[in-house]
């Protein structure tokens, strides 16, 4: 177990492919007035390549904002954000829009997929809206991998949970994206189809060389991450390395959550 | 993305049903009306190209001069003409038992180019004639029968044409031509010299020249040698064409009439159009509400703006094709249909059906352009989904409700300004001021729908507090979003409007042509003279005549003195006071100083003698140019009661008594007609002895009625599609509410209490449009009547308040019912599932 240093934070400047993500300086806030919240403040974080990271904290502690402005959803009031070594401030509405279609992937909680197009034309999705074309290796590898091959046909309410989940992995996974976000993608699911989607992402980050970054409040799906990124009140407030969940528990405890 | 736009349509066809079926009847409309114009034409070029079907060319006069003989010798002298016929006509009086009538005598064609057709006996030779199968039946004539002919002048009686005619004998029997020009006249046929000789002096003019082409010619080159053949002669502007160009020909010099019944019916289907678009654009808001989040997530996953919109437009583009195609399909199944029907009448049995290229075009391209430009504001609202909508609750997006001061401004100004062009046009009673006035005060007043609708929804709304929660709810809701509640009050209001204003139009002509009428005829039925029997009508047969059903009442009017009227000596007629009620002229009264007399007769003072004295009377004149003569009875009572004056007096048949019987009002024209003869019978006498103007007012009422069926089933179209916008727009409102609608029932509301909740919306947005709809379309029936009948008869606004009622009645069970599945899903929808699907 490692508690958290500033020196680690303070390293994780962009550094061109060694880091999947990257924030300098980032500042948010929501409302006016006595409403406002400061929901990110003076973020500097750093996520590898390659790693599978989680960000973890409290209700309102900002890790949500953190992943829309990391992603491209949300814009930020100041500081920079790198993916993949492309600064990403300041882009413009299209140009994010394409970031999106070919450098990220998305599993968010619920309402992963299209209702109306099946599973394969959900996973292949981001690759027609680029008119681009589909590596059929790739693609039943991706399938394979996830166990989705003889569920291609189903419509999204043919699918369990868990399936649709992995529906939604495969489609982030098939455009090898710079980084797959996932938020809370296992907060629908029991626990048993929870964890055999987060041994999922896990692998695809091992054996694909994924990077992967995931907003949760659940230790136990924290737990299958390589380092888990702790935020308190808009800020990051430590991290942690390959931790257990009895670490996690602690240190959440720590920021009094 | 067409593979989304694809399978959302796939697998929501349900969801575009109301959309569809709006764009359905719109186009189907539009279709149909195009379709009637084309096969009304062709209708036509069947009866008559039938005239030119067995001819190669056709010679028709120019301008300048009409085709005589030297035409025709110019045509039959000319290289490659074949045989020729010269069609003649010319006016023939006939004898029978009916008396002396009138028809047209034509000549017959040489074989090859003869177009009769036989139904009995054969083409007419010397001292022959054929008559049409109607002509036959109506004058009892069958072949081998004998007719007179003579020339029409001074033909008064069977006599007459007996004494100068020429005794033929009747041929053949045809059929009657389906020349509309033919059509209403009897028509006779002789061969080519004996129509000559009948028709005399006046018979030189030629209808037209049809020949045919002589072995191996050419059409073109005959054509060309008989135009200058012709020219030479001097007919420089006959024109020769061949049957077929000359049908259209023909055609399109016929069918100004039919044109204007197409505009008519483009001006109905244009306000289908026009609710159609509004509908559309509404559900289509619908449709990009209930998938907020789908669109948020295809733009997470990288779809942009144009993606998105380009598969809202894909979507509208299907549905806009799929639904044309069904309404051109309808329209042309109907009008098969109807065109079916007519050929099985025999009067209409040359109707033909006419698909024109363009009705279908058109259909489908309207169709098509008028639901993908509904759905371009619904598509440019999909694109303003943000990609975050598909990762949070999504917020309630409150648009800011720019007004569009411009819109409001302009709407205020034509709304005012056409209002007093309308005005202006009802004073002066002309119809064409008018109704550009009210169109244009009309569109104003819609595009300022904003500004009044939902503070009417409001003031309404507090009609409803005493339902409680879900009373003051539903006022509250109804107007959360002004601009939507508009548009879909709107859609009613259009419908509405036009169905009260068509319907209080025709009240209101109808009260002012039956005041015209009573004025005119202020009598409904009267019968006069002698019974068949020879003796003057008594009173036994006023007690006769209120026997029969339809008859209200019943009087014989007797004699009650006699007048000089401009030296001619003629009987004046008594009238109980008890009679006055059968006068239909309510404002006609007779006191002992008046004699009312009919309009004309330009006397201010009438002398009347009666068998004990004479008493000078001021004459009152009525509307009326046939009433008779009137005193009071207590006048004849004091002038003294004449006898009946000798049957060979001057003024014996004007001294006669007459029966004056009032009738119900809701009896049909063919109804009255049947009491005519039964009355005829009943009382002996002969139909003609009846007379009045009941069975004309009937008739009149008759057409009103039907027009007004028509028109409001033509209306009812465009009031369906609007009632289709209010269970979408109500949908809609319901989805946007789920969250809320769920806190409700959390709170404690009851199903059924959230289910009237919607409904008194619905009811509240569809009440006030019609209310709205039902007054505007009052005063503009009132003003519209006023300006087309104001210059020939007293128009007062007479509102057909029940048929209001029921037009108010039926928008607000329609919201009803239009509430019934909005309100079923919301009210499905657990507390707790509501608050959890965001």
């Amino acid at each position: 177990m490692t508690t958290s240093t500033e020196q680690s934070l303070a390293g994780a400047a962009p550094d061109g492919a060694a880091s999947a993500a990257a924030t300098r300086g980032l500042n948010k806030t929501y409302g006016t007035g006595d409403t406002r919240v400061h929901a990110l403040k003076d973020v500097d974080a750093g996520f590898d390549a390659g790693k599978f990271t989680a960000i973890m904290g409290p209700s309102g502690s900002g890790k949500s904002t953190l992943m829309h402005c990391l992603a491209g959803l949300d814009t930020a009031d100041s500081g920079n954000i790198w993916i993949g070594g492309t600064e990403i401030t300041g882009l413009s509405d299209s140009q994010l829009t394409k970031l999106r279609r070919e450098r990220v992937g998305f599993v968010f909680q619920a309402f992963n997929l299209v209702p109306t197009l099946t599973a394969e034309q959900n996973i292949t999705l981001p690759i027609s809206l680029a008119n681009g074309t589909v590596d059929k290796d790739w693609f039943s590898y991706v399938t394979k991998t996830l166990g989705l091959t003889d569920r291609l046909a189903h419509r999204p309410h043919e699918l369990s949970g868990g399936q649709q989940q992995r529906v939604a992995v495969a489609r982030a996974l098939l455009t090898r994206p710079d980084v797959v976000f996932g938020d809370e993608p296992t907060g629908n699911l029991d626990s048993k189809v929870g964890a055999e989607v987060l041994s999922l992402l896990r692998r695809s980050c091992q054996e694909m060389g994924q990077s992967i970054i995931m907003v949760t409040h659940d230790p136990v799906a924290a737990s299958y991450a390589d380092r888990v990124v702790l935020m308190n009140d808009g800020a990051l407030v430590g991290e942690l390395d390959r931790p257990d969940t009895d670490t996690i528990l602690a240190a959440l405890a720590k920021l009094g959550a | 993305m067409l593979q989304v736009a694809l399978a959302q349509l796939r697998q929501h066809v349900r969801r575009f049903i109301a959309v569809g079926l709006a764009v359905v009847m719109a186009v189907g409309f539009l279709t149909a009306t195009l379709m009637v114009n084309a096969s009304t034409e062709a209708s036509l070029g069947n009866s008559i190209g039938a005239t030119f079907r067995n001819a190669d060319l056709v010679v028709s006069e120019g301008q300048d001069k009409q085709l005589d003989g030297s035409a025709l010798d110019a045509v039959t002298g000319a290289a490659g003409v074949g045989e020729v016929y010269a069609h003649r006509q010319a006016s023939i009086a006939f004898g029978s038992a009916a008396g002396a009538s009138y028809g047209a005598l034509q000549n017959t064609a040489p074989a090859g180019l003869e177009n009769l057709e036989l139904l009995d006996g054969a083409l007419p030779g010397d001292g022959e004639v054929a008559v049409d199968a109607g002509t036959a039946e109506k004058q009892g004539l069958s072949v081998g029968d004998k007719l007179e002919l003579a020339p029409p002048a001074g033909m008064v009686a069977a006599e007459d044409v007996a004494a100068a005619g020429t005794a033929l004998m009747v041929s053949g029997i045809v059929k009657p031509s389906k020349d509309p020009f033919m059509m209403v006249q009897p028509q006779l046929f002789a061969t080519d010299a004996l129509q000559q000789q009948l028709a005399g002096a006046d018979n030189s003019w030629l209808r037209n020249i049809q020949f045919d082409l002589a072995a191996g010619a050419d059409t073109a080159a005959v054509k060309d040698t008989v135009t200058a053949a012709l020219a030479d002669a001097g007919f420089p502007e006959a024109s020769v064409n061949t049957a077929a160009d000359q049908t259209k020909e023909v055609v399109a010099s016929l069918t100004g009439g039919a044109d204007q019944l197409t505009i008519v019916l483009l001006a109905f289907a244009l306000v289908a159009l026009l609710v159609s678009a509004l509908v559309v654009a509404n559900t289509f808001s619908v449709l990009i509400a209930q998938r907020t989040r789908e669109l948020a997530l295809l733009r997470c996953i990288g779809a942009d703006r144009g993606q998105i919109r380009q598969s809202v437009l894909a979507e509208a583009v299907l549905v806009g094709i799929s639904a044309s195609v069904v309404g051109v399909l309808g329209a042309v199944g109907l009008m098969a249909g109807i065109i079916t029907v007519l050929q099985g009448q025999p009067d209409t049995e040359f109707a033909t059906l006419a698909v024109p290229p363009y009705a279908v075009i058109i259909g489908l391209v309207v169709g098509i352009l008028m639901t993908v430009l509904a759905a371009l504001a619904p598509a440019r609202a999909a694109t303003r989904v943000a990609p975050l909508a598909a990762l949070r609750p999504a917020d309630e997006a409150r648009a800011g409700n720019s007004k569009g001061k411009v819109r409001l401004a302009v709407g205020l100004a034509l709304a005012v300004g056409g209002a007093v062009v309308l005005a202006l046009g009802a004073v002066s009673a002309d119809l064409l001021i008018a109704l550009p006035g009210g169109m244009l005060s009309f569109i104003g007043l819609l595009m300022c729908a904003t500004l009044f609708i939902p503070p009417l929804v409001t003031a309404v709304g507090t009609l409803a507090k005493p339902a409680g929660v879900p009373g003051k709810l539903a006022a509250v809701n109804a107007v959360r979003n002004p601009g939507r509640t508009s548009a879909t009050a709107t859609a009613l209001l259009i419908g509405v409007t036009l169905v009260a204003m068509m319907m209080t139009g025709a009240q209101t002509a109808r009260t002012a042509f039956d005041g015209q009428l009573g004025a005119e005829y202020p009598v409904d039925l009267s019968v006069g003279d002698l019974t068949s029997a020879g003796r003057p009508l008594d009173a036994s047969a006023a007690a006769t005549a209120v026997n029969y059903d339809g008859v209200a009442a019943a009087g014989l009017v007797t004699n009650g003195g006699y007048a000089e009227v401009h030296g001619s000596r003629t009987g004046v007629y008594q009238l109980a006071p008890e009679q006055l009620a059968l006068l239909q002229d309510k404002t006609l009264v007779l006191d002992g100083n008046t004699v009312l007399m009919p309009q004309g007769s330009e006397l201010k003072k009438l002398t009347v003698t009666g068998s004990k004295g004479s008493k000078e009377l001021t004459v009152v004149e009525a509307d009326s140019w046939t009433l008779p003569p009137l005193i009071s009875s207590a006048v004849a009572a004091e002038i003294g009661v004449p006898e009946l004056p000798a049957a060979d007096s001057e003024d014996y048949y004007s001294s006669l008594p007459q029966l004056w019987v009032s009738v119900d009002r809701d009896l049909d024209s063919w109804a009255l007609l049947d009491l005519r003869s039964q009355l005829a019978a009943g009382l002996e006498v002969n139909e003609y002895q009846i007379s009045g103007a009941a069975v004309e007012r009937a008739a009149f009422n008759q057409v009103i009625d039907v027009l007004l069926l028509v028109v409001t089933g033509l209306l009812a179209v465009a009031v369906l599609i609007a009632l289709v916008g209010v269970a979408n727009t109500l949908s809609l409102s319901v989805l946007e509410r789920t969250q809320e609608s769920s806190l409700l029932r959390a709170l404690g509301l009851t199903k059924s209490q959230l289910r009237s909740m919607l409904a008194l919306e619905a009811v509240l947005i569809a009440g006030v449009a019609a209310l709205i709809g039902a007054v505007l379309g009052a005063v503009y029936g009132w003003l519209g009547a006023q300006s087309a009948l104001g210059a020939f008869a007293t128009v007062v606004p007479d509102v057909p308040w029940l048929q209001l009622l029921a037009v108010l009645a039926v928008a607000v069970v329609a919201g009803l019912l239009a509430s019934v599945m909005p309100a079923r899903r919301a009210a499905r929808l657990s507390p707790v599932e509501g608050l959890a699907t965001v």
